[in-house]
């Protein structure tokens, strides 16, 4: 359904909370009354023929006078999407959580009242999500200032280095208040081997059995939404590199196809056919950390050092593509950083055909070994109308058995031409949706990326690599939210521009944040030990939460 | 190799101590210092902790991994900061994650060596400007090595590590039990610590490891 007939639909329903459609925007957006906000919210999720299932991204601006927030919604039976918008008193900003119709909302609007101070009335535990408890103020308020010091630390490099530490007093732990009820409270991490990076789990546990487990985020969180309202548009590339290290290139790929949709620069057939390439290599690398990993958590160190082996080739090749070995700011708006030579086409197409075998050797090592199909089959099954309520994407998404690729269903770049299979569970060894599915298919996805990659390299076409771009950007007010199937799901990028030479707002939606919000629900009863398998096959890194 | 000179302290490790030549049928004899001996064994058995907050830790993974592999070096990973003597600190550090970190280093048993990997952790790199990144993380441990880029290669984290073992050659391992206690100040109080600053001083000057291979292209 065209968004038009979406608007006309919402007006016939809703006569008195419509405010003003935008019809101007790049995704028209419906302004709501925030009293109607549930309402409406309800009626989009309900009505059959709408049917928004899947909550993308809750965004608060804070545009001075008014602080508005804006909520991407898409429907995964019927292919479309809307946007809302409300406008609240940047004084008091109320307005009501939907965290009861999709659950998905729950660490949105957490964050949203973290960076923004957007009170959600009725939110379940609008607590601070990445910032310390006793953090003052929001920081992507306009007006925020950065304090000069926080618990004794400088703020600045210059303050820094005039009081470079040699001694450390160890930081005294409170005594906590054990409550006599047998439970048995744990902090895991942040620093810890099993939870891919620094991610803390607060673990209520009888036994071995958890009660629940609570995500602790934010040791992380850099603050890359600020960075990107601070810098020019150029000059954020090299950061979405940092959004998520393991696919750095499907994060470059979002922002160029984000600010290249504003900016109306259309980019040739061949940097297009690159991107393609560079960004499967890199789907490769990461799903090769994601199985290596669950491998090695669950105590299979050897697989995991094959896939690390595999990899040094891909680094190798991706120095050749764009000269960086993990970070790789490849992509340019209008195309990409340099050309690609033949005879680094030819050491991809003799890597693939050296390392298609390999993943039958590392099948055999481990994704038929009986002792590791037992550790996951079965395991922490998450059903397919939890993951789209939790706005779970990905491979965790289709291992529930949703049929729903990016790549396929909402095209972009040149993958329509391409053919591939999009992987969904089947149950291989246990139920759909267990954790033997998604480690699985990342495995087939792996095979699925091979075979993208030889049908690129033979279909690269001669032509220009990157088109002129004037070499400072300034697109009119406008915004738009793009996505790539990134190996970790949805990469969004939401930018709002205002006609300057950087964005006023940048949102960077990304597929861990969602998968690690689902812990919470899934864990009452798991074992302790099910715990890692799970982190692990939900492929959570830390820095897609934290960003 | 060695000669009957009296060897300087500096070359002489227990590869290149005086060694009798052992004929038939006897023992090969080594002479060293207990010292130096201690060092040796200390600078060949660097475990480190596995404590990747970033980007750096993948390529910190990938220096384990078969092609650069550290334990050549004698270091192996661990995941307890009791078992570490290194804290290679991969990556950027918030101000929610410091305690975090003074904490890990206070239980890491001595004597211990920190080694500040990549430019978020050097001096908070790309994200000096964020308001949750600290500026580097020689504002709440000592640090002995800066190791720059961003992030290193492999090869360069390789090279900080013969850089460490150099500079545990270099001095009495005794020396290095000093951060037990420290007399004054709080965490973070940097300069604070009287009695300790003196012997560290010199040191967290740091050896930044080569230039050479610091970059990404």
């Amino acid at each position: 359904m065209k968004p038009a007939e979406i608007h006309r639909r919402l007006k016939a329903a809703f006569p008195d909370g419509i405010l003003e459609i935008q019809e101007g925007l790049l995704d028209p957006a419906a302004v709501i009354a925030p009293a109607r906000l549930l309402d409406v919210a309800r009626f989009l999720r309900d009505d059959p023929e709408l049917r928004m299932d899947y909550l993308r991204l809750i965004t608060a601006i804070d545009r001075v006078d008014t602080i508005e927030v804006v909520y991407h919604l898409a429907s995964l039976t019927h292919r479309h999407g809307a946007v809302l918008r409300v406008r609240l008193p940047r004084e008091a900003p109320e307005v009501a959580s939907l965290a009861g119709i999709w659950p998905t909302a729950n660490w949105h609007e957490r964050e949203q009242y973290d960076l923004l101070g957007v009170r959600f009335l009725g939110h379940p535990d609008l607590r601070r999500l990445f910032m310390p408890k006793d953090w003052v103020g929001h920081p992507l308020r306009k007006d925020y200032v950065r304090p000069e010091e926080y618990h004794g630390i400088p703020t600045s490099r210059e303050a820094a280095r005039a009081r470079r530490v040699t001694a450390v007093a160890p930081p005294m732990h409170e005594a906590k208040d054990e409550e006599a009820d047998g439970i048995m409270r744990l902090n895991m991490g942040p620093h810890h081997p099993a939870t891919h990076g620094v991610l803390n789990f607060l673990l209520e546990t009888d036994g071995e059995i958890l009660r629940r487990v609570r995500p602790e985020v934010g040791y992380l969180h850099r603050g890359l939404e600020k960075i990107g309202e601070l810098t020019p548009y150029y000059g954020t590339m090299p950061y979405t590199d940092r959004i998520d290290y393991l696919g750095a290139m499907f994060t470059n790929q979002g922002w160029a196809m984000a600010v290249e949709r504003l900016a109306g620069i259309e980019v040739p057939r061949r940097a297009e056919f690159l991107r393609v390439i560079a960004c499967e290599l890199n789907r490769i690398a990461s799903h090769m950390i994601a199985t290596g990993s669950t491998a090695m958590d669950t105590g299979a160190f050897t697989p995991f050092l094959h896939w690390i082996r595999e990899r040094e080739t891909i680094n190798d090749i991706m120095e050749r593509i764009c000269g960086a070995r993990l970070t790789y700011n490849y992509m340019r708006f209008g195309g990409v950083s340099r050309d690609i030579d033949g005879e680094t086409l030819e050491k991809i197409a003799r890597w693939l055909d050296h390392f298609e075998p390999i993943i039958d050797e590392y099948n055999r090592l481990i994704t038929g070994n009986e002792i590791f199909v037992r550790r996951l089959a079965n395991v922490a099954t998450i059903s397919a109308e939890d993951a789209v309520a939790y706005g779970i994407v990905g491979p965790n998404l289709r291992a529930s058995g949703v049929s729903w690729d990016i790549r396929r269903d909402e095209p972009y770049s040149v993958y329509p031409e391409l053919d591939f299979a999009v992987i969904t569970g089947q149950g291989w060894r246990g139920r759909v949706g267990d954790a033997y599915d998604r480690y699985y298919c990342r495995v087939l996805e792996i095979r699925e990326s091979v075979k993208i990659l030889r049908q690129a390299l033979s279909a690269l076409p001669a032509g220009k690599f990157r088109t002129e771009v004037p070499r400072t950007l300034k697109p009119a007010a406008n915004e738009v939210y793009t996505r790539v199937e990134g190996p970790r799901g949805e990469a969004g990028f939401y930018v709002v521009s205002d006609g300057s030479d950087k964005p006023y707002r940048a949102r960077y939606r990304t597929g861990s944040f969602t998968a690690l919000s689902i812990i919470e629900h899934l864990s009452p009863g798991l074992m302790l030990a099910d715990l890692v398998v799970l982190i692990g096959t939900l492929d959570v890194i830390a820095p897609e939460v934290d960003r | 190799m060695s000669t009957a000179q009296t060897p300087q302290p500096s070359d002489l490790t227990p590869e290149t101590a005086t060694c009798p030549a052992g004929g038939e049928g006897m023992p090969l004899v080594m002479t060293t210092t207990v010292d130096q001996f201690i060092n040796w064994a200390r600078q060949s058995s660097i475990w480190y902790l596995l404590f990747a907050t970033a980007c750096c830790g993948i390529e910190l993974m990938q220096t384990g991994g078969p092609r650069t592999d550290l334990d050549r070096f004698g270091a192996v990973f661990r995941s307890s900061p009791r078992q570490s003597d290194l804290l290679i600190v991969a990556g950027a550090i918030t101000y929610k994650m410091a305690d975090r970190v003074r904490l890990i280093y206070a239980q890491m048993s001595e004597p211990k060596y920190v080694i500040a990997m990549g430019s978020c952790a050097n001096c908070g790199g790309l994200f000096q400007r964020s308001y949750s990144v600290i500026p580097g993380v020689d504002t709440i441990v000592p640090v002995d090595i800066y190791l720059p880029g961003c992030p290193p290669r492999p090869e360069a984290l390789n090279e900080a590590i013969l850089r460490l073992q150099d500079l545990m050659r270099g001095e009495h391992w005794a020396d290095r039990l000093r951060s037990h206690e420290p007399k004054t100040g709080g965490a973070g109080a940097g300069g604070q610590a009287a009695g300790n600053s003196v012997a560290r001083g010199g040191q967290t000057t740091g050896t930044p490891a080569s230039g050479a291979d610091a970059g990404n292209a």
